[in-house]
């Protein structure tokens, strides 16, 4: 059996781990642009942070190829793939073949639109060299300039508030992490990074930058111009799916698979960032790029690739940021449109900094936020993955000493679709 | 192999299992000393209360495979195969809580801790008693329960009682007796007062 | 969704002051109570003993774990040592707060007694003349001094029996006697108690259970009754008056000063101040329109009988009468003060003030009260709270006072009745009244505030049973509006009549909680117009949301006393069933009457009535089937 992964990050690696838990002979290729040994790409940020080194950023070490026999090929982009005689084309002259082919590609740094993007010091922050870079030219900066609201851009403002910069951060519309945290929990956390030295603007963006050789400053849409010395883009990411044959695997906004990760081609499976699949707390499909996600996914894969049909329950968005004091744990559907019959409850309780908000479906709990006293997240989470019903008074989710034992009295886990 | 196990049934919440093992994971391992202790030891069991205030010692199962393991940036949560138990390297831990997420029973907490780097805030839980388990001691919230509550025993055993209990309830004419009639009467007056304050 | 607080309270004011006071980042005794849960299973079974240094120990409930104590104590020795102590913590209170007041009544008649006087002459000479001090040819003053040393000797060891027993129905009396728990000490009991429950001296749960009984009547005959007799003297016996209740009692315009504890020596003292013409003039000076003095718990009450004085609340609502952020000052003196209040107070302008060396709490500042300082340090604090009202911020006081009718004493009833209590004993014979309740006791968090005492109350007088009411009982009914002169409207049609032909509402305050003791010799008074025992009568008792050692204690008085009494929170003995079986059943054997426990306030109306018709069935009464 040729098994073939393109992708080194942790779907890849995951799959090859139970590919070759399940099949010692097969023969698997993996591909990567990436040289180097597959890192844990949300540690970046903590990087930047300073509260981890870059030496811990591996999550394999060195002989894992070796151990598990895989052949890697990396450094390079696969270009095509031809489902027909199932081959893939890795860079120009690469041909590659396989019997079963998973595409862990990941994402890509959703790019902006602004001119003198090459001046030096403006940089993504997708992968751990982009880190290597910015904390390499720390030394010589003093305004830091964030493009976006979203978890990198908040992430990149609080490692460099951290570091001791000035930061600014540009947020094009809405509250800050709009896709991650409810509006409560934003302005939350907007309120402690401000009250550490964030500035902010909302509603605007960059147009151009300007400098010489380095960025110095930039011209942003009302106008105006700040100055800076390093400006961070986190606009969010896009599937890295150019290769991808459109006509023979179908493809929505990431590349469609089925309960097995299984893509239109049978072939063909895909896993990570750049699968989309049902999301259970929206009950559509939905691309959720974030890393335990990868993880679920990429094992999946690997258990069917290898022969064993194992179905997953569907993935579910997920995140938990420390910012300073405020530790912001939420999963699901945070801000659920009005007019879809959710119900939400919420509670905030001023002494202990806690807020929590629960939206529920008919009986099922399909989002959550919670701001400090984040240790029952993950209880809340298996509710929601398992689409339990609930069977208790929903007012006791919002209370902070809710815990396992309170949906075990009542069987809820008893009740659930999986057990019956 | 025996390990601890968990008789929700018989819990009443006096929370001696929390102090027994706060102070098993203390620098000192005496209750007097460690309270006094810097960082202060903090148990690794902790009892929840149910919908009707009843006690819930809520501790790490160990689950194979683990979501918190999975879930662990920086590899720090690994299984130890010969103790059968997921352990957590406070050197590697970055607390960055993405285990909070991923533990379904919300066992895992954050603080420092005796055998964490000084200063340091990591994942903490419990470690099944590593170090009284190579002393040949069981575990400490074992050792603290008076009703059994938690016992350590192996799973095979605790079964075949479970498994002999529920045959024993289910012949015909068998009575089923209260565990504790006293204990029952108890928590049916509570019940009725909470029932009172939430309709 | 619910009203916020709903689950907590069913008053109106205490729902809206919670939600405040979560604005306002105030812990509550709700939200203190919910961080404790789960509460340890053995102290709430009664089943761990801290008595010696060889333990502390419990037993196991589910019998796997420990059987006995270090010392070889089992179960039953263990809930009854328990059990033994608290009713000796509970006579205790009351006892010393009862010698606190003959020390008045002695420095009085010793000339020491700045400020206080013998209001009640009359019930001087009567109680001097139970107890034997010779009256004739003396004045107020000496017989004051005389009946203070023999209340003293009921306190020692001197007796075969304390004095005031004499009152109880003489089959009681006998059949105290004849069980052994005639009380011959009121100290005495309490510290027999402590040693009874001390390693290794009585370990027949039994025996230990009967000097508990003994210990609780030391109380309810003795040591709350002298309270109540003292205080009567003192203060003035009270008559029925015209008062408001909740915490819309405060006033916008006014310097407000809440009381809180139990012991009328401090706040008989600044209401006097607090009425003063100097201190008035200054609170005008201060721009206040006058001094609005309001109780909270029992000595709001003991206010409110001689003087119909406004209440704000009870005891759950202590903490949130200060979150309004319009109390001047609140001065406390002992019990059921929770040691939270300073904190709460720190958080608005409230000066807080402790006043008797008994008594301390974080965070207050302490102005002590003696009989002989008491007046001067009484202007002393109400200047302090007067000057405080400019200090005052923004004040939410949410809603408006309940009108209320107050101080029913055994004489005002009587006076009521027309000098006799024949009138009441007809009704009840007629079955117009089909019996009485007397609901006492606390709030507890346990339960919705006040939803045990006004649910028992609206069932039993629906049904035609006069509720006689003491201590924060009394305050929830009267927050509900039973008290209003038109409340008969809420009564069933024969107690509507009386009520109606008496003018007085269908639900009886008679005070504050060591004047539990006035429902005794009521009930006396009643069973010797019969020519019966107390236990033959078609009356219970019941403390729906009792929390404190006191309620204990009158509970085990009034079930030894006769009357069967209904408790709604299981005190700790379920750890020993033997327990649970002798109080709920065996003792009717004994003492003639039980105790029962149920929480939901529903199902204790119809144990009462039950029990009520099956007495008046015995007395050859028209009996209902419930």
């Amino acid at each position: 059996m040729e098994y073939v992964i393109i992708g080194n990050g942790v779907a890849g690696i995951s799959a090859a781990e139970s590919i070759r838990q399940l099949d010692a002979d097969g023969n698997i290729t993996m591909i990567g642009d990436e040289s180097g040994l597959p890192y844990c790409r949300p540690m970046i940020s903590m990087v930047l942070e300073g509260t981890a080194t870059p030496n811990q950023l591996p999550i394999r070490k060195a002989k894992f190829y070796d151990t598990l026999n895989i052949a890697p090929i990396f450094g390079e982009r696969v270009t095509d793939i031809d489902v027909g005689s199932r081959t893939v084309q890795v860079g120009t002259a690469q041909s590659v073949a396989y019997d079963r082919l998973l595409i862990a590609t990941g994402a890509d740094p959703r790019p902006i639109n602004a001119q003198n993007q090459e001046l030096k010091n403006i940089s993504y922050m997708r992968t751990s060299l982009h880190v290597a870079n910015m904390l390499q030219s720390l030394a010589g900066t003093r305004d830091a300039l964030v493009l976006g609201g979203g978890l990198v851009g908040f992430k990149a403002a609080y490692g460099l508030l951290r570091r001791g910069l000035k930061v600014t951060m540009l947020i094009g519309s809405g509250y800050p992490l709009s896709l991650q945290v409810d509006q409560t929990a934003g302005q939350m956390i907007l309120k402690e990074l401000v009250a550490q030295g964030l500035k902010v603007k909302v509603g605007v963006e960059v147009t151009a930058f300007e400098g010489q050789d380095k960025v110095e400053a930039a011209q942003i849409s009302d106008g105006s111009k700040i100055a800076c010395d390093m400006v961070v883009i986190g606009k969010g990411v896009l599937p890295a799916l150019s290769f991808v044959p459109r006509d023979h695997i179908e493809v929505d906004l990431g590349i469609m698979v089925n309960a097995h990760m299984q893509t239109s081609n049978p072939h063909v499976y895909a896993a990570g960032d750049v699968a989309e699949y049902i999301d259970v707390a929206r009950n559509s499909r939905w691309v959720n790029a974030i890393w335990p996600e990868a993880v679920s996914q990429g094992r999946i894969a690997g258990i069917n690739m290898a022969g064993r049909p194992v179905a997953y329950a569907g993935s579910l968005s997920r995140n938990v940021i420390r910012i300073f004091d405020l530790d912001v744990l939420t999963g699901g559907l945070v801000t659920p449109p009005h007019e879809n019959g959710y119900e939400v409850m919420s509670a905030m309780h001023a002494g202990r900094n806690t807020y929590r908000k629960m939206v529920f479906c008919d009986q099922r709990l399909v989002g959550f936020t919670m701001v400090n006293d984040i240790e029952q997240g993950g209880v809340l989470m298996a509710l929601m993955h398992h689409q339990i019903p609930l069977t208790i008074p929903k007012e006791a989710l919002l209370d902070t000493r809710f815990n396992f034992k309170q949906v075990m009295t009542h069987g809820a886990w008893a009740a659930s679709p999986k057990a019956a | 192999m025996k390990k601890v196990i968990v008789h929700p049934e018989r819990c009443v919440g006096c929370m001696q299992c929390m102090l027994a093992c706060a102070a098993a994971h203390s620098k000192t391992k005496s209750l007097f000393l460690a309270v006094s202790e810097k960082p202060q030891p903090k148990p690794r069991v902790h009892v929840g209360v149910g919908l009707y205030e009843e006690g819930f010692p809520n501790r790490c199962r160990h689950c194979n495979p683990a979501p918190c393991q999975l879930a662990c940036l920086p590899g720090a949560i690994f299984r130890d195969n010969e103790i059968d138990t997921v352990l957590i390297d406070p050197d590697k831990c970055i607390n960055c809580a993405s285990c909070a997420m991923a533990c379904p029973f919300g066992v895992i907490r954050y603080h420092e801790d005796a055998v964490a780097p000084p200063g340091k805030t990591v994942a903490v839980k419990c470690d099944n008693c590593y170090e009284r388990r190579q002393q040949k001691r069981i575990p400490a919230c074992v050792e603290a329960c008076m009703v059994a509550a938690l016992t350590f025993e192996t799973e095979a055993a605790a079964m075949k009682r479970k498994t002999d209990e529920i045959s024993r309830s289910v012949s015909t004419g068998a009575e089923t007796a209260a565990l504790s009639p006293g204990f029952e009467l108890l928590n049916t007056l509570k019940k009725v007062q909470i029932e009172m304050r939430n309709p | 969704m619910n009203k916020p607080f709903e689950n907590s309270t069913i008053c109106e004011d205490s729902q809206l002051l919670l939600q405040k006071a979560a604005r306002d980042q105030i812990e509550t005794v709700w939200e203190r109570h919910q961080a404790q849960q789960p509460q340890c299973g053995f102290c709430e079974m009664g089943l761990s003993c801290r008595n010696c240094v060889m333990g502390p120990c419990r037993v196991d409930p589910f019998g796997e774990g420990p059987q006995k104590g270090v010392c070889g104590a089992d179960a039953d020795i263990i809930v009854a040592r328990n059990l033994g102590r608290m009713i000796a913590a509970g006579a205790a209170s009351h006892s010393d707060h009862g010698r606190d007041l003959v020390d008045v009544l002695g420095e009085v008649g010793s000339g020491n007694g700045s400020g206080y006087q013998i209001r009640d002459p009359e019930k001087l000479k009567r109680v001097a003349a139970e107890y034997g001090v010779a009256t004739d040819g003396k004045d107020d003053f000496q017989i004051a001094a005389g009946l203070a040393d023999a209340m003293k000797e009921d306190y020692g060891c001197k007796q075969k029996s304390i004095t005031l027993i004499s009152r109880a129905p003489a089959k009681r009396q006998e059949l105290w006697n004849n069980l052994g728990v005639t009380p011959r000490g009121i100290d005495r009991e309490t510290s027999e108690m402590m040693h009874r429950t001390h390693m290794g001296v009585d370990n027949d749960w039994q025996s230990l259970l009967l000097h508990g009984v003994r210990n609780a009547l030391s109380d309810g005959w003795g040591g709350s009754m002298i309270a109540t007799e003292v205080s009567d003297i003192l203060f003035g016996t009270p008559t029925p008056r015209a008062t408001r209740f909740n915490v819309g009692v405060l006033a916008k315009d006014q310097v407000n000063i809440i009381v809180h504890g139990h012991n009328p020596v401090v706040s008989e003292m600044v209401l006097h101040a607090a009425q003063s013409e100097e201190m008035l003039k200054l609170a005008e000076s201060k721009g206040a329109k006058g001094i609005n003095l309001a109780g909270v718990c029992c000595t709001g009450n003991e206010l409110l009988m001689r003087h119909g004085v406004a209440m704000a609340g009870n005891h759950l609502s202590t903490e949130l009468v200060l979150s309004t952020g319009a109390v001047e000052m609140m001065l406390v003196d002992y019990q059921c003060i929770m040691p939270s209040l300073a904190t709460v107070a720190s958080c608005y302008h409230t000066k807080m003030i402790s006043t008797s060396d008994k008594a301390r709490f974080p965070g207050m500042e302490h102005q002590e009260f003696h009989p002989e300082n008491a007046a001067e340090t009484a202007m002393t604090v109400v200047r302090q709270a007067v000057e405080n009202f400019a200090n005052r911020g923004e004040a939410f006081i949410p809603v408006d006072s309940v009108d209320a009718l107050g101080g029913f004493s055994v004489e005002s009833i009587v006076n009521a009745l027309g000098g006799s209590p024949d009138p009441l004993i007809d009704a009840i014979k007629a079955g117009k009244i089909r019996g009485a309740v007397g609901i006492v006791g606390c709030n507890n968090p346990k339960i919705k505030q006040d939803h045990g005492h006004v649910s028992l109350a609206q069932r039993l007088i629906e049904n035609d049973i006069l509720v006689v009411d003491t201590g924060c009982a009394a305050v929830a009914n009267a927050k509900a509006g039973f008290k209003m002169t038109d409340a008969a409207e809420l009564a069933g049609p024969g107690l509507q009549e009386i009520c109606g032909a008496l003018g007085v509402p269908p639900v009886l305050h008679m005070g504050s909680c060591v004047d539990n003791v006035r429902i005794l010799v009521l009930a006396s008074a009643l069973a010797n117009a019969l020519n019966v025992d107390i236990s033959d009568l078609p009356i219970a008792g019941a403390a729906p949301e009792w929390y404190s050692e006191k309620a204990a204690t009158i509970g085990v008085y009034f079930v030894a006393s006769g009357v069967f009494t209904v408790l709604g929170p299981m005190p700790p003995i379920t750890g020993s069933l033997n327990i649970v079986n002798l109080l709920t059943e065996g003792l009717n054997d004994v003492v003639g009457a039980t105790f029962a426990v149920e929480p939901d306030p529903e199902k204790a109306a119809i144990l009462i009535r039950r029990h009520i018709e099956s007495k008046r069935k015995a007395l050859g009464l028209p009996a209902e089937d419930v």
